[in-house]
């Protein structure tokens, strides 16, 4: 902990003045927004959310079939007098829900206006608030081509103080390479969890690898693409050289329309194969542009479900 | 389709080459393209991989911009090389209008109701013959006066000829064809097809229209026998023939006559002096011509400044010259005389006619051949001339009673004489009241103080000390006059050459600072002159005491020129000139000023220079001219002369409707057919904007980048 708080930013970047983001008029949505998703979640425990851990819970779950060992007590005798085989009633566990929210602070995050990291930090905190709130255990750890600190898990929502000198300190920069963070990021983290992974997903060696690196080491991911609409519709006209924001790999191109045309095709492309890879695998996926107001896009969300439960 | 070359040929294939290079070095060279910031290069290169499947296309697409810009190049250069389409290079002509401007083109006489001058129809047959050029030809106009002017280059800028054509005025000067023929002979020279088409109303020389030639004439050394019998002088007149000639050889001369009427009566001379020893009369000389085929009356009427003195009715036979002098004329206060012919509108009663005492007259001026209608051509109608200026001039003699000073003075009626002791003078000069004399004479005396008026003249007899206007280098016992300069106006008529002296003083002359020696004893000035500012001075280096010089009529000739040297009348001026020749004026007193400003009849100002004394200036114009001569803004000198025509040939204005040159009968241009003639140049600029439009166009679109 006392290292993540240490983090400091070494350089702030030109429009990267983050002292507005979070301010009353934002705490006030943060509220508003709790208090609607206390009106879409109704009837849920207070203060608990339910893995699917299969334990000692008082919430029927599933049968199974008694084996060798097992507790006589959990035998469902009433199914054995029907049809006269033992089965095992199982319970969910109940436990304290992890969110982690996964910030990507690379080079790219730093485009658009307002510039996507920052849009980030407004929904990462409004969710962060939102989990803390609901007495879960919500920690930050922004990411570029490493992990940039970490917020550890914190619960109560008097903490998303914490959450907001956290992000205001993050350090931005740097390359995205998403596969060695989230290996890094599971490594480091032993309680699973909900992963909430924020980023415009501009990773040259692809997105799949980490994404399926939470699958696998049972995270729970939650995917929100950030992009700008310039981004998507560059007013582009001439001779130009391109140049990486990340790498610095610069590019002689002549833009005519044919050209844009190609490019917007291909990057409609990419994010469907996004959308594709997390629908495909029953992962909760978003997509927005930063000129959708953050509480309009948080309120989405709860519609549409997958955070709240 | 013929290029007519406006600009030389290298020129065009430099200019070419370099904007060639130019247009493909700015395409190989690449720009500086803006740099912009991309959050994800990936996308980007996934697109121009696919794209670049293409770059063959590509490739080809910058090739024909290039070639676009090439082609657009090549079209501009071919436009200027001025294609034209039209007859064929062979059938193309190199012409050279000569458009008569000189004064008898200012006959009235064209039209059909015969009020339109002949220089306005010979511009509109030059308009017709640029019209009638064909596709290849080129025309050259040149204006023939006095003076030849070509007024445009070789070219087949047709709106530019035309401008030039309705450039032409009429000058007051006589036509030189021989100059005009000969600068169009070595304009034509090495070019095809030439042509000389003159416009005009063939009121030329005979002398000139005969010199010309149609062969080259022969070399010296070719030229034949001798008939004379002497080689050398054969072969010197053979060559003077040929540097008169006119060798229009190879050229395909042209004429097109312009006028219609001849009836004409003109003033070819008129001139006035005044008597040397009566200078308040003078006399006139007037000489008219009828060039008619028709008897004709004329009023002649003399002025002076606006006040006839003399009115009286002459009629002429057909040809006839009149020249008549009139003498002992003293009417009038003016100096500018003014002779003026007037059409007899009452043939019975003009003022003044009752006598007419010119030889010649015709008494019986009844006849039906009499006509008192004016004449066609106003400019020889009316004539100038000026009387050198007259005036009393109030001398003082400075002297010891000698008479014979006193007596020679006494021939000279122009003149109010005082007489002064030097004591007197001294105690005079001293008193201020010595200012209002012109002249004066001091006689064995050389005083300290001369008159302060600048505009006083002085003359010196035996000037000694100091105060001599000239610098006494020595004395000569018994010197003789050897040298005598003749020119200048104290010693004009004068002969002094067996005058015996006793002594004299020799002056020191300086040329450098304009003083002059007018009579020398064996290069010893005896006699000197020199001017200080409006002060003209002259000094005798003898005493009229010890000289028999004073029993000569040489003296009182002396007195008298210095007299009228004083006064500025110079009995030898020339105040009538003639038009179309560059005038010599003296201008007295002008020395070290370098241009004089002269004014001419129309009122334009102009500057002419100064050399040896003489103003030069080429006379355009019939009238007055005035000319001024300043030294550091003071004037210093004022000369008036007056020009007239006063050329026969001109004001024979009778058209001449078969010019005759060299015995060869010049044709009509009738084959100056019209043509249709294109001009390409407009159409390949036009084509040069569409493709530099189309160019434009598929560049922002990015076609064809």
């Amino acid at each position: 902990m006392a290292v993540a708080t240490k983090k400091v930013r070494a350089e702030q970047t030109p429009g990267d003045d983050r002292s507005g983001l979070f301010d009353d008029q934002f705490l006030k949505k943060l509220e508003y927004l709790h208090v609607v998703s206390r009106k879409i979640f109704t009837g849920n425990l207070r203060a608990e959310r339910r893995t699917r851990k299969v334990g000692s819970g008082i919430e029927f779950a599933d049968h199974r079939r008694y084996s060798w060992g097992d507790d006589f007590r959990y035998i469902d005798w009433n199914v054995y007098g029907r049809i006269d085989k033992l089965l095992l009633r199982l319970f969910e566990e109940e436990e304290d829900l992890h969110i982690y929210i996964l910030l990507d602070c690379s080079r790219s995050m730093l485009i658009g206006n307002p510039l996507k990291l920052h849009y980030a930090m407004q929904i990462g905190a409004a969710l962060g608030y939102v989990g803390l709130a609901n007495l879960d255990r919500v920690a930050l750890v922004p990411f570029s081509d490493r992990l940039r600190g970490r917020l550890p898990p914190a619960r109560g929502k008097n903490r998303i103080f914490k959450v907001f000198e956290f992000l205001r300190n993050v350090e931005a920069g740097g390359q995205t390479d998403l596969a060695a963070c989230i290996r890094k990021f599971v490594h480091e983290n032993k309680r699973r969890g909900l992963a909430v992974l924020i980023s415009d997903f501009y990773d040259p060696r692809g997105f799949e690898e980490g994404i399926n690196s939470l699958r696998y080491n049972k995270f729970e991911p939650f995917v929100l693409q950030i992009y700008d609409q310039r981004e998507v519709d560059p007013h582009l006209h001439g001779d130009l050289t391109l140049v990486d924001c990340e790498t610095g790999e610069a590019k002689e191109v002549t833009v005519s329309k044919s050209l844009l045309d190609a490019y917007k095709r291909e990057h409609e492309k990419y994010c469907s194969e996004l959308s594709e890879f997390c629908t495909a695998r029953a992962l909760a996926y978003f997509r927005t542009h930063t000129q959708l107001p953050f509480d309009e896009l948080v309120l989405k969300i709860f519609r549409a479900g997958g955070f709240l439960r | 389709m013929t290029l007519l070359l406006p600009i030389a040929y290298q020129t065009v294939l430099t200019v070419a080459a370099v904007l060639t290079v130019l247009a493909v070095v700015a395409y190989i060279l690449k720009m500086r393209r803006r740099r912009f910031e991309v959050p994800f290069s990936t996308l980007w290169h996934r697109v121009l991989r696919e794209k670049e499947t293409t770059s063959l296309w590509k490739q080809l697409r910058r090739l024909l911009s290039l070639l676009l810009q090439l082609v657009i190049l090549a079209l501009l250069i071919v436009a200027v090389l001025d294609p034209q389409l039209g007859s064929a290079d062979r059938d193309a002509r190199n012409v050279v209008v000569i458009v008569d401007a000189s004064a008898s083109m200012k006959t009235v006489d064209e039209g059909p109701d015969g009020q339109t001058p002949r220089i306005e129809v010979a511009r509109q047959r030059a308009h017709e013959l640029l019209d009638a050029m064909a596709g290849g030809d080129a025309a050259m106009i040149m204006r023939m006066d006095g003076q030849t002017t070509p007024l445009s280059r070789m070219g087949s800028d047709i709106p530019m000829l035309h401008k030039v054509v309705d450039s032409i005025v009429a000058s007051d000067t006589p036509a030189d064809l021989r100059r005009a023929l000969s600068a169009a002979a070595d304009a034509l020279r090495e070019r095809k097809n030439p042509t000389v088409v003159l416009i005009g109303d063939g009121a030329y020389p005979f002398e000139v229209l005969d010199s010309v030639v149609w062969s080259r004439v022969p070399t010296g050394a070719e030229a034949g026998p001798d008939p004379a019998g002497t080689s050398a002088s054969g072969r010197d007149g053979i060559d003077q023939k040929r540097l008169a000639d006119i060798d229009l050889s190879g050229i395909d001369v042209r004429y097109l006559p312009v006028g219609k009427k001849g009836d004409n009566v003109g003033i070819v001379a008129f001139n006035a002096r005044r008597y040397l020893t009566d200078k308040t009369n003078y006399s006139v000389f007037i000489e008219l011509q009828n060039f008619g085929e028709e008897t004709a009356q004329r009023r002649l009427v003399v002025y002076s400044g606006n006040n006839p003195i003399d009115v009286k009715t002459v009629t002429l036979q057909p040809g006839q010259r009149l020249r008549s002098i009139y003498p002992d004329l003293s009417g009038g206060q003016e100096n500018r005389l003014r002779a003026e012919l007037q059409p007899v509108a009452v043939p019975d009663s003009p003022p003044g006619s009752s006598e007419d005492p010119l030889p010649g007259r015709s008494g019986d001026s009844s006849g039906d051949s009499v006509r008192d209608r004016p004449d066609v051509f106003a400019l020889d109608d009316e004539a100038f001339a000026l009387l050198p200026a007259r005036k009393k001039q109030k001398v003082l003699l400075v002297t010891n009673d000698n008479l014979y000073l006193e007596g020679a003075m006494l021939v000279y009626d122009s003149i109010h004489i005082d007489k002064l002791l030097p004591a007197e003078y001294e105690e005079r000069i001293s008193s201020g009241d010595l200012a209002t004399y012109d002249a004066v004479f001091f006689d064995s005396y050389t005083p300290e103080k001369i008159p302060p008026t600048p505009s006083t003249h002085l003359a010196y007899f035996d000037p000694r000390g100091e105060h001599s206007p000239f610098a006494i280098r020595r004395t000569v016992e018994a010197p003789r006059i050897t040298e005598i300069d003749e020119a200048h106006p104290v010693m004009r008529w004068v002969v002094m050459s067996d005058v015996n002296f006793d002594r004299s003083s020799v002056f020191d002359v300086d040329r450098t600072s304009g003083e002059i020696a007018l009579a020398r004893y064996v290069r010893a000035p005896i006699i000197a002159a020199k001017r200080d500012g409006q002060r003209k001075i002259a000094a005798f280096g003898f005493n009229l005491a010890g000289t028999d010089l004073t029993l000569r009529v040489a003296f009182p000739l002396l007195l008298v020129n210095t007299l009228d040297w004083f006064a500025g009348d110079d009995a030898d001026l020339i105040t009538t000139y003639q038009t179309g020749h560059r005038l010599r004026v003296p201008m007295d007193g002008t020395y070290g000023i370098s241009e004089v400003e002269v004014v001419t009849p129309v009122g334009r100002k102009t500057r002419a220079p100064v050399t040896d004394g003489q103003a030069r200036f080429y006379g355009n114009w019939i009238g007055v001219h005035r000319l001024v001569a300043r030294d550091r803004g003071q004037v210093v000198a004022v000369v008036e002369l007056a020009a007239n025509l006063a050329n026969p040939e001109e004001s024979q204005v009778a058209p001449v409707d078969d010019l005759a040159l060299g015995g060869r009968t010049l044709a009509r241009p009738e084959g100056f057919a019209i043509a249709r003639r294109q001009a390409l140049w407009a159409y390949l600029a036009i084509v040069c904007l569409l493709l530099l439009a189309i160019e434009w166009v598929t560049y922002n679109r990015r076609i064809t980048v």
